[in-house]
């Protein structure tokens, strides 16, 4: 199976590693591209040195393309957005703003600009600002998340841009991913399911969590703060639901709880204070795999369910 | 209409509120806008003032909006 992303990326897979902050490291990136997809770092709110060191690392681990996610909001986004150029970087995700400020100093460097978009409208600004395609994220997904379903949001951004569409949020297994294409995307982007990838080096307690949620095992926190983050239920979202239901605890209350709470997660397990951020999909995942194991899967099932799907038609 | 009765109406027309609503003061989190609700809001105001908005972060408010678009129009 191949679609034009394979083409437009140079992969194998027309599948992408969401740009996971704390989690999408030169480990996972430099897997998910030897098997055949597109991994990515995630520059989060680190700066240059962090993230040119993790690119060098991942091109001392693999020689296929892998890309960065820029998050818009860091205060190392104007660093970083060099560093990508510096670096031969091909492909670059955005998450949280408009990349419109980059957008000429990156095309002219040749990158492939793929900016995560929760809407039309905000598609239609990513198509303007010069954007190779874009990636439309529905809120099933893990961490920020927009208002509308990865099925409803897909074929509006579809109708809307003359760019190619990457669907994301809710993919988990070939059933998605045959879907997805279904509803016109040319790939798909996954998070969750890499999570308990062999190289992914989430806390053991992180893994272990994702492996055994149930299909409602996760809630968006964040809404009364207006950027709602969807992460599984543990003591300390229980918390955070409580207090934000609760009207006389301030907003900067619950902004500061939420602060280093993903590192938390990430790195100590920790239940407590720590936000583990995931998926809906979570509930499909009950082992782990290879990065190459869950692309060949991924592959295979894919291939199957298209191949079946003409059954319908008589 | 000046900038400010422009924008007032752009936004009241978003929140389908009363333009006398809205204050110079008053912040998109008073009026519940989300970043998303902000895209749109850009998409509206690129069309009533005929000029091309980014989206960007320091965008909070009915004043700071109105700065940046004056910005934009002596720059034109």
């Amino acid at each position: 199976m191949k679609t034009p992303l394979c083409e437009l990326l140079g992969i194998e897979a027309p599948i992408l590693q969401g740009g996971m902050a704390w989690v999408a490291d030169a480990d996972l990136a430099a897997a998910v591209s030897n098997a055949g997809g597109l991994g990515l770092i995630s520059a989060m709110n680190a700066d240059a040195e962090w993230l040119r060191t993790q690119i060098r690392k991942a091109k001392a681990m693999t020689n296929r393309p892998f890309g960065v996610n820029i998050m818009l909001m860091s205060p190392f986004a104007d660093q970083v957005a060099q560093v990508v150029v510096e670096e031969g970087i091909k492909v670059v995700t955005t998450g949280a703003g408009s990349p419109g400020k980059y957008m000429s100093a990156w095309r002219e460097a040749g990158i492939t600009v793929l900016p995560v978009v929760a809407s039309v409208a905000y598609a239609k600004m990513a198509q303007r600002s010069g954007a190779t395609a874009v990636i439309a994220e529905g809120c099933e997904s893990g961490g920020h998340i927009g208002e509308l379903t990865t099925m409803a949001l897909v074929p509006q951004v579809v109708d809307a841009v003359d760019l190619p569409v990457i669907a994301a949020g809710g993919i988990g297994d070939g059933r998605g991913m045959a879907a997805a294409l279904m509803l016109g995307a040319i790939g798909v982007q996954m998070g969750t399911r890499f999570l308990t990838a062999h190289e992914c080096n989430v806390h053991p307690i992180y893994k272990e969590r994702v492996l055994k949620a149930k299909d409602i095992d996760t809630t968006a926190t964040g809404k009364r703060l207006g950027h709602p983050v969807r992460c599984l239920k543990t003591p300390f979202s229980r918390k955070i639901m409580k207090l934000e239901a609760d009207s006389s605890v301030p907003a900067a209350e619950l902004e500061a709880m939420g602060v280093g709470a993903l590192r938390k997660a990430v790195q100590e397990g920790d239940l407590e204070h720590g936000t583990f951020m995931s998926g809906q999909i979570a509930g499909m995942i009950h082992k782990e795999q290879s990065c190459a194991e869950i692309i060949r899967e991924m592959m295979d099932e894919t291939e199957q369910i298209l191949r079946g799907a003409a059954k319908w038609i008589k | 209409m000046n900038n400010f009765e422009t924008v007032a109406k752009v936004l009241a027309e978003y929140k389908e509120i009363d333009p006398s609503e809205i204050k110079m003061e008053t912040t998109f989190e008073e009026l519940g806008f989300d970043s998303l609700d902000i895209v749109e809001i850009i998409m509206n105001l690129e069309e009533a003032f005929d000029l091309e908005l980014e989206m960007h972060e320091s965008l909070v408010d009915v004043k700071s909006l109105i700065s940046y678009i004056e910005s934009l129009q002596a720059k034109a």
